[in-house]
C-alpha cells in the first residue's frame, strides 16, 4: 500500500507516493532523478550511497524511504552552492582525488559529516571514518590528502 | 630535457572533475529516456546443462511485463572480443556452461517488475557432468564444455627462439620452480549498464552502453542483432571504472538493444554486484612452471615455460591474454633462448578476461618470485641480478621488440634506494622485510589489425578548439590527456579545448581502452589532427609575417617567429585574419594514427615488435607480518617508473598509487572462490579489497625517458604499475619471515600455517 | 536488489509495538536495518510486517543511575564509541563499538540491533538466486544444512561484535513483552540454535542493556580479527575482562559458533592466577576448545580456533596496556 510522505531533500520538500520497500536510494534515484547518489552494490558495503541525515553519514541503499521522513537529506547535489564548489569539491579536484568519479559522491559527503563534526580532524581519524567509502580507481592517497587539506585551513568554515 | 612545454608535462585536474564532484557527471544508469523500460538477464545456477526447454509464459503474463527473450529467439550468432576465438551467444543456445551464464531476459515498467518476472521464467535443464580444474579438463574424457575443441583447450600458443636445449646444458644452475595465480575480480564501482534506444523510422540502434570499447562493441551488436554497423551508434557516457571488466559485449548490451528494437521504445539494463562478480569478466587463474638456466654470477642463459590458463566458460580475450603473458617474458630481461607454451583450457566457472595487466600479472609474479628465489639459492642479491640481466634501449631484443626507450635498469636502482634496500635487505627484525620485482608493458600492440586511431580537430573562429576522438576515457583521464596534447600543439591552455569522445555515430575510430594503448595511439592521432589544423593556420600566416612556415611558433595563444614572440600575432588576430581572406572556417585537422610496422602481423607467425613503445618499472615494497595474526601489512611501495615523458604527472600518479593498492589487494587480500563452479563471495562485503585503512605509504619516483613514437615522449601508464606489486610484496615477506609463498594471494592463515611448520623444522 | 513488499507500522512506544508483533509471530522489527534489510534483498528474511520502532521515545540513552549503566536498546553503536563514561569505565566495550562494519552501519546502526542480528553462513547469506543452485537451505525454510550435509539441524554462526563484549562484563538484557518487563543475562539470550538464534518470543522486544556497577572494576578489551579493518564481519572476535587485582577474568567469543561463547576452559584456567606469559599462554592453548566452529565460512575452523587463543593473547596484552596508561 503506497503511502504519502513528505521528504526534505536538499531544502526542499518534496511529496510522493512510496510504498514502504523502497529505499531511499530507489526514491532519490528513480523517483526524483537526483543521480548523484550512486547504486554500487545495493548492500551497504561501499558507500557510494552515502546520504546526510541530519548530518550524519548513511548508506541510502539500507535505509526505507518512508524512514526518512522529518530529516534533513543532504545528496550530493545539494553541496555546492550556485556555480561555486564546497572547498572539498574543490580540493577533491585540485588533488586530482578522483578517476572514474564514481565513489566521490559518497566520498565527499562522508567527508562533510566527518569534518562537520570534527574540522581538525586526524588524518587517522579519517581514514576510519571513511573505510566504508570504497574506491577502486585512485588508492585512497589523493583522497586522504584532499580531505586533510581542507581540514588544516584552520578557522575556514566547512 | 627540455621541459618547456605549456600544458604537457603538467598537473591538472581532469576536465570533468568537477562535474564529477557535484554528481552531475552522467554514468549510464543515470540516462533516462522517457517511457524506458527496465530489464534483466535470467542465469543457469548450474555449472553444465543441456538446455530442455524454457517457459515463459508466466512470466510474459505478469501485468507490466513488455517482453521476454530466450537463445532460441535470436539470430544463430556467436560473437567474441577477438573474432577467431568467438564462442559465445547474447543468451545461451542449447547448453549452459556455469553458473550465471545468461539464459533469458525480460524487460518491464518497471525494475521490480522485472525482478519478479524472472522469478516467473521456468527453464527445465538436463544437468551435465561438470569440470572445475584446467588440468581435469584438459584430459581425454573430461566432459566437452565447447563442441570440437579438443580437451577444452582453446588456445595453445608456442614460441621459441635461441637453443633452449644447449643453453641449459651450458648453464651453471638450472633451476624449475611452479607458481599460482588467484582469479581476481576487477570489482569497478559502477555496475555494468547499457541503455538502448531503436528509431523504427530510420532502422537506427543507439546504445549508451559502460563500455570500454564502443567501436568493437558496435561491430558485435550488428554482427548479432544482423543489422549494418551503419545503423549501430554506440555512446560512452562516463564510467566507473573498467580495469578490463568492460571490455566485450554482454547480455546487457544485446538485450537492451533486442528489447528496444522489438519494442520501440528505450530499454535500460542494469547488473546488480553480484552479476559484476559472477557474469562478466575476472583475471584468469594461472599455473606457471618456470625452468631458468643460469650462469653463477646470475646471467640468464635460458627460460623454459609452461603455462595453463584456467579460462572459465567462454575466450573472452583468450588470444590475446597467452600472447601478451607469452611475450611478456621476453622482457625487462634479456632472455636469449626460450620456448613457452602456454594453454587456455575452458572449465565450468566464471569467465577469464582482460583484467589490468591482461595475462601478464600472473607471469611477473612467477618470474619475478623465481629471481628471488635463483639468487637466494645462488647467494646472489636480487636487485643486483635484476639489474645484470636488464635489457637497454637500443639493443637487439631475441623477439624483435624494438626498445627504443628503456630506463628499467635504473628504476631498479632507484627504487632499490629509495627504500633503503642495503641498510634493509636481510637486516630487518624478524617480521620486517623489503623486496622487489621488475616489469615492462606495452603502449598498445601494434601487431595487430584494426588497432589505429582518428582525431578530428576544429578550430573556430573564436578561439575554441573541438576535438573529436574515439578514445574511451574510463577515469583514467584520456579525455584530459589528448586534450592536453592538443592543446599543447595547439599553444593554447586547456582550457580552451572541449572534447567529444567515444561516440561512434560522431567520433572517429579508436579501438578502446585495453592494452594501455590510448595515450600512445589517440594521443598520436590527435596530435596529427592538432597539427593539421595549424598547418593551414601556418601555411596562410606564413606569408602574412614573411617567414618559413617551419619558423613560426604557436605558444601562450599566440603565433610568432621562433626567437622573436614579441612580434606575431594573437591566436584570435590570426584566425579572424584567416576567415577575413575568406579561408573556410573552422578549420579542421585530421589525423589517424597506427603504431609503426613493417606489415600488419601477429607475432604467433613470426617475430617482430609487439609495441610502439614500452613502459619499464621496479617496484619495490616493505612489509610488516604481524607474527601472532599472521597478518601482513604493506607498509610502502616505491614506484620507479619510466612512462616517457608523463603528459599528465598528477594522473600517472593517480594511476600508479591505484594500482599499487589493486596489487597488493591481489597479493594479500582478494580471492574470487569458487566452489563446484559457484563463487562464493559475490558481493563488496565478502570479496574483500582494500579500503583506506589497508592503504600503504606510496612514493613514485620517475625515470624520464622521451619516446621517439609516443606524443611528447610518453608511454603506457595505466598498468605496467600492476604488474609487480604482488611479486614484489611476496619476495617482501620472505626477507621479513623466511618462507617462500609460490601462490596467490598470501593470506594470514597461509603465513600461520609456514610459520608453524617452519618451527617445527626447528 | 528490491525489498520484498511489507506492511508497516510506526508505532509510538512499546506497548504498541509489542501489540503488532503478538498479533503476526512472523513480523520483524526495524531499527537500523543494517542486518535486516540486507537479509531481506537476499530475500533468506521476507516478513510480511516490519516494525519501526526508532520513532518509539526514550530508547536511545546512556544512564549511570544506581551505579549499573543502562543503554536503551536505539544507541547507536557511534555513541557508544565516542560517549566518555563508555570509552572510560567499559573500553571493551567501545572498542566492539568501533569495530562493527564501517563508520555508517555504527551511525545507522543501534546496540540491540547489533546484538539481534542474524546468524551468518555462506550458504545462507545469498540471494534468492545464488541459492537456487541447491536445495533450500534448513535456516532459510528449507530441509537440510549445507554446512554439515543434515537435515534439520543449522550451523550458521553467530557473529556480532557487541554481545561478548557485553557478555564480559556480565551484562543482563531487558525485555518488553506481552507479559511486561523481565530481564537475564546476556548469555542466556542466545539459544545456539543456528536457526533461531535467540531466546526470546516473537512479541518481545530487546529495550534495555544494563551493566552492573562490578564491572568497571576491571580492564576490559575486544579485538577483532577480520580479512580487513573496516566492513567486514569477524573471522574471531574475542572479548576480555580482566581484573589483576582479584585475579579475576571472563573471556568471550564471537563467531566461532552459533551463539557468542565464554571461554569457560582459558577462564577456569587464569583466574585466580598472574597475568603471566606463561599463564596467558597456557589459556590460550586451551582457548579453542569454548567452541567448535564449523565451515560456515570460507575460513577453515582450524583457523578460527587457532585465532581464538591468539587473539586472547592479544586482548590481554591490549587490557595490560590499558591499565598502565
Amino acid at each position: 500500500m503506497k503511502e504519502a510522505i513528505e521528504l526534505n531533500i536538499n531544502g526542499d520538500t518534496y511529496e510522493l507516493l512510496v510504498s514502504p520497500n523502497y529505499t531511499l536510494l530507489e526514491v532519490l534515484r528513480d523517483k526524483l532523478g537526483l543521480m548523484g547518489t550512486k547504486r554500487g552494490c545495493d548492500l551497504g558495503a561501499c558507500g557510494a550511497c552515502t546520504v546526510l541525515l541530519d548530518g550524519e553519514a548513511c548508506l541510502s541503499c539500507l535505509m526505507l524511504a518512508v524512514d526518512a521522513r522529518g530529516k534533513q537529506i543532504l545528496t550530493i547535489e545539494g553541496l555546492a552552492e550556485g556555480g561555486d564548489l564546497h572547498p572539498l569539491q574543490e580540493a577533491f579536484v585540485q588533488k586530482g582525488a578522483l578517476q572514474c568519479g564514481f565513489c566521490t559522491p559518497g566520498m565527499i559527503l562522508t567527508a562533510k559529516a566527518i569534518l562537520d563534526e570534527e574540522p581538525h580532524a586526524t588524518e587517522d581519524e579519517i581514514k576510519h571514518k571513511m573505510a566504508g567509502n570504497l574506491c577502486r580507481c585512485t588508492g585512497y592517497k589523493k583522497i586522504v590528502e584532499a580531505v586533510m587539506s581542507v581540514t588544516t585551513s584552520s578557522g575556514k568554515e566547512v | 630535457m627540455g621541459k618547456d612545454f605549456n600544458v604537457v608535462g603538467t598537473r591538472l585536474p581532469m576536465m570533468d572533475a568537477a562535474q564529477k564532484t557535484k554528481g552531475s557527471a552522467l554514468f549510464t544508469d543515470d540516462l533516462i529516456l522517457p517511457g524506458m523500460l527496465y530489464g534483466r538477464v535470467l542465469r543457469s545456477p548450474l555449472p553444465h546443462a543441456k538446455i530442455l526447454n524454457i517457459d515463459t509464459s508466466k512470466a510474459a503474463k505478469l501485468s507490466g511485463v513488455k517482453g521476454v527473450v530466450t537463445g532460441n529467439d535470436i539470430p544463430d550468432r556467436q560473437y567474441g572480443i577477438v573474432p577467431m576465438a568467438k564462442d559465445e551467444y547474447a543468451l545461451a543456445k542449447g547448453k549452459v556452461r556455469y553458473i550465471g551464464d545468461d539464459v533469458a531476459a525480460v524487460c518491464a515498467i518497471d525494475p521490480e517488475i522485472a525482478e519478479e518476472a524472472l522469478d516467473l521464467i521456468e527453464v527445465d535443464y538436463e544437468e551435465l557432468p561438470a569440470v572445475f580444474d584446467p588440468f581435469e579438463a584438459k584430459k581425454e574424457g573430461a566432459p566437452v564444455i565447447h563442441e570440437g575443441i579438443k580437451n577444452n583447450t582453446s588456445f595453445a600458443i608456442k614460441k621459441e627462439f635461441g637453443d633452449v636445449k644447449k643453453a641449459f646444458a651450458e648453464s651453471d644452475a638450472i633451476f624449475e620452480d611452479t607458481f599460482f595465480s588467484q582469479a581476481v575480480n576487477h570489482a569497478p564501482l559502477e555496475p555494468h549498464a547499457a541503455l538502448a534506444q531503436f528509431d523504427p523510422l530510420n532502422g537506427e540502434l543507439t546504445v549508451w552502453s559502460a563500455t570500454q570499447i564502443p567501436f568493437f562493441l558496435r561491430r558485435n551488436l550488428s554482427n548479432t542483432l544482423q543489422i549494418p554497423e551503419s545503423k549501430v551508434r554506440v555512446i560512452k557516457p562516463k564510467v566507473g571504472g573498467g580495469f578490463g571488466q568492460k571490455i566485450d559485449m554482454f547480455a546487457k548490451d544485446f538485450c537492451a538493444a533486442w528489447f528496444a528494437m522489438q519494442l520501440g521504445k528505450p530499454v535500460k539494463f542494469v547488473y546488480e554486484r553480484e552479476e559484476v562478480f559472477i557474469s562478466t569478466r575476472q583475471r584468469h587463474p594461472m599455473y606457471i612452471t618456470v625452468k631458468t638456466g643460469l650462469k653463477k654470477d646470475g646471467t640468464i642463459l635460458a627460460q623454459q615455460f609452461q603455462s595453463y590458463a584456467d579460462g572459465g566458460a567462454y575466450n573472452s580475450t583468450a588470444p590475446t591474454m597467452m600472447a601478451l603473458s607469452c611475450f611478456f617474458l621476453m622482457i625487462p630481461y634479456k632472455v636469449p633462448n626460450l620456448f613457452y607454451e602456454g594453454y587456455h583450457v575452458y572449465t565450468n566457472k566464471p569467465v577469464g578476461g582482460a583484467m589490468r595487466g591482461h595475462g601478464i600479472p600472473q607471469a611477473r609474479f612467477a618470474v619475478e618470485r623465481q629471481l628471488d628465489l635463483m639468487s637466494a639459492r645462488l647467494g646472489l642479491d636480487p636487485a643486483e641480478v635484476r639489474i645484470k640481466n636488464s635489457i637497454h634501449a637500443g639493443e637487439p631484443h631475441s623477439a624483435g621488440f624494438v626498445i627504443n626507450t628503456c630506463g628499467f635498469s635504473e628504476s631498479v636502482k632507484k627504487a632499490a634506494d629509495a627504500i633503503g634496500w642495503s641498510e634493509k635487505r636481510g637486516k630487518l627484525p624478524h617480521g620486517r622485510g623489503v623486496g622487489l620485482a621488475g616489469a615492462s608493458f606495452p603502449s598498445g600492440v601494434s601487431n595487430m589489425s584494426h588497432i589505429s586511431s582518428g582525431a578530428v580537430v576544429q578550430v573556430g573562429r573564436d578561439g575554441a578548439v573541438n576535438v573529436l576522438s574515439g578514445a574511451a576515457d574510463i577515469g583514467q583521464g584520456a579525455e584530459t590527456v589528448i586534450s592536453q596534447i592538443v592543446a599543447e600543439e595547439l599553444g593554447v591552455p586547456l582550457e580552451d579545448i572541449r572534447i567529444t569522445a567515444a561516440d561512434t555515430g560522431i567520433t572517429p575510430l579508436d579501438p578502446g581502452t585495453f592494452g594501455s594503448g590510448v595515450t600512445v595511439r589517440a594521443g598520436n592521432a590527435a596530435r596529427l589532427a592538432a597539427l593539421s589544423a595549424k598547418q593551414k593556420l601556418f601555411n596562410f600566416l606564413a606569408d602574412k609575417l614573411e617567414a618559413n612556415v617551419a619558423d613560426l611558433v604557436a605558444k601562450d595563444r599566440k603565433i610568432f617567429v621562433k626567437g622573436t614572440p614579441e612580434k606575431g600575432m594573437t591566436f584570435l588576430e590570426a584566425l579572424k585574419a584567416y576567415q577575413y581572406a575568406d579561408l573556410p572556417m573552422p578549420i579542421v585537422g585530421r589525423g589517424s594514427w597506427m603504431a609503426p610496422a613493417d606489415e600488419p602481423t601477429t607475432l604467433f607467425k613470426q617475430d617482430g615488435n609487439f609495441a610502439p613503445n614500452y613502459s619499464f618499472m621496479t617496484q619495490a615494497a616493505e612489509v610488516e607480518v604481524d607474527l601472532i595474526t599472521g597478518r601482513v601489512k604493506l607498509v610502502r611501495m616505491v614506484t620507479a617508473h619510466d612512462c616517457g615523458r608523463p603528459i599528465n604527472p598528477m594522473l600517472v600518479e593517480g594511476q600508479l598509487e591505484g594500482s599499487v593498492v589493486g596489487g597488493m589487494g591481489q597479493a594479500l587480500y582478494e580471492d574470487a572462490i569458487v566452489q563446484k563452479g559457484q563463487m562464493m563471495n559475490p558481493s563488496f562485503l565478502d570479496y574483500g579489497f582494500p579500503t583506506f585503512l589497508e592503504m600503504p605509504e606510496i612514493e613514485a619516483i620517475e625515470v624520464e625517458t622521451d619516446d621517439p613514437i609516443g606524443p611528447y615522449g610518453a608511454k603506457e601508464a595505466g598498468e605496467g604499475t600492476q604488474l609487480s606489486p604482488a611479486p614484489a610484496i611476496v619476495n617482501a615477506i620472505y626477507d621479513a619471515i623466511g618462507v617462500d609463498f609460490m601462490e596467490l594471494p598470501v593470506t594470514p592463515e597461509k603465513i600461520l600455517d609456514a610459520l608453524e611448520a617452519k618451527n617445527k623444522k626447528g | 536488489m528490491r525489498l520484498p513488499k511489507f506492511e508497516y507500522f510506526e508505532p509510538e512506544d512499546l506497548k504498541a509495538a509489542v501489540a503488532i508483533l503478538q498479533k503476526e509471530p512472523a513480523a520483524k522489527i526495524l531499527a537500523g536495518g543494517t542486518d535486516l534489510l540486507v537479509n531481506m534483498k537476499h530475500r533468506v528474511e521476507c516478513p510480511p510486517i516490519l516494525v519501526n520502532i526508532k520513532r518509539i521515545a526514550d530508547l536511545d540513552y546512556i544512564r549511570q543511575g544506581d551505579g549499573d549503566t543502562r543503554i536503551g536498546a536505539l544507541t547507536s553503536l557511534k555513541r557508544l564509541h565516542v560517549e566518555s563514561l563508555i570509552v572510560e569505565n567499559f573500553p571493551g566495550l567501545a572498542q566492539a563499538a568501533s569495530a562493527v562494519g564501517s563508520y555508517h552501519h555504527q551511525v545507522m546502526g543501534t546496540l540491540a540491533g547489533n546484538i539481534c542480528q542474524q546468524n551468518r553462513c555462506m550458504y545462507f547469506n545469498q540471494s534468492k538466486w545464488w541459492r537456487s543452485t541447491r536445495p533450500t537451505c534448513y535456516k532459510a525454510g528449507g530441509e537440510i544444512c549445507h554446512v554439515v550435509n543434515k537435515k534439520e539441524i543449522c550451523y550458521s554462526a553467530y557473529c556480532g561484535d557487541m554481545a561478548p563484549a557485553l557478555m564480559v562484563l556480565n551484562a543482563r538484557i531487558a525485555l518488553e513483552g506481552p507479559d511486561g518487563s523481565k530481564e537475564m543475562p546476556i548469555e542466556d539470550f542466545f539459544s545456539g540454535d543456528g536457526k533461531i538464534p535467540l531466546v526470546k518470543a516473537p512479541a518481545e522486544i530487546l529495550k534495555e542493556i544494563i551493566i552492573p556497577k562490578a564491572a568497571a572494576d576491571g580492564i576490559s578489551s575486544y579485538i577483532k580479527f577480520a580479512n580487513r579493518e573496516s566492513i567486514d564481519f569477524p573471522i574471531v572476535g574475542t572479548a576480555l575482562w580482566a581484573s589483576e587485582n582479584e585475579k579475576r577474568y571472563r573471556v568471550a567469543f564471537t563467531a566461532v559458533d552459533r551463539k557468542p561463547v565464554r571461554g569457560k576452559q582459558a577462564e577456569d584456567f587464569l583466574n585466580g592466577k598472574e597475568l603471566s606469559a606463561e599463564n596467558v599462554k597456557a589459556a590460550s592453548d586451551l582457548a579453542a576448545k569454548s567452541a567448535k566452529p564449523v565451515k560456515t565460512s570460507v575460513y577453515a575452523p582450524s583457523h578460527k580456533r587457532r585465532m581464538m587463543g591468539l587473539l586472547l593473547q592479544n586482548a590481554v596484552n591490549e587490557a595490560k596496556r590499558r591499565a598502565s596508561e
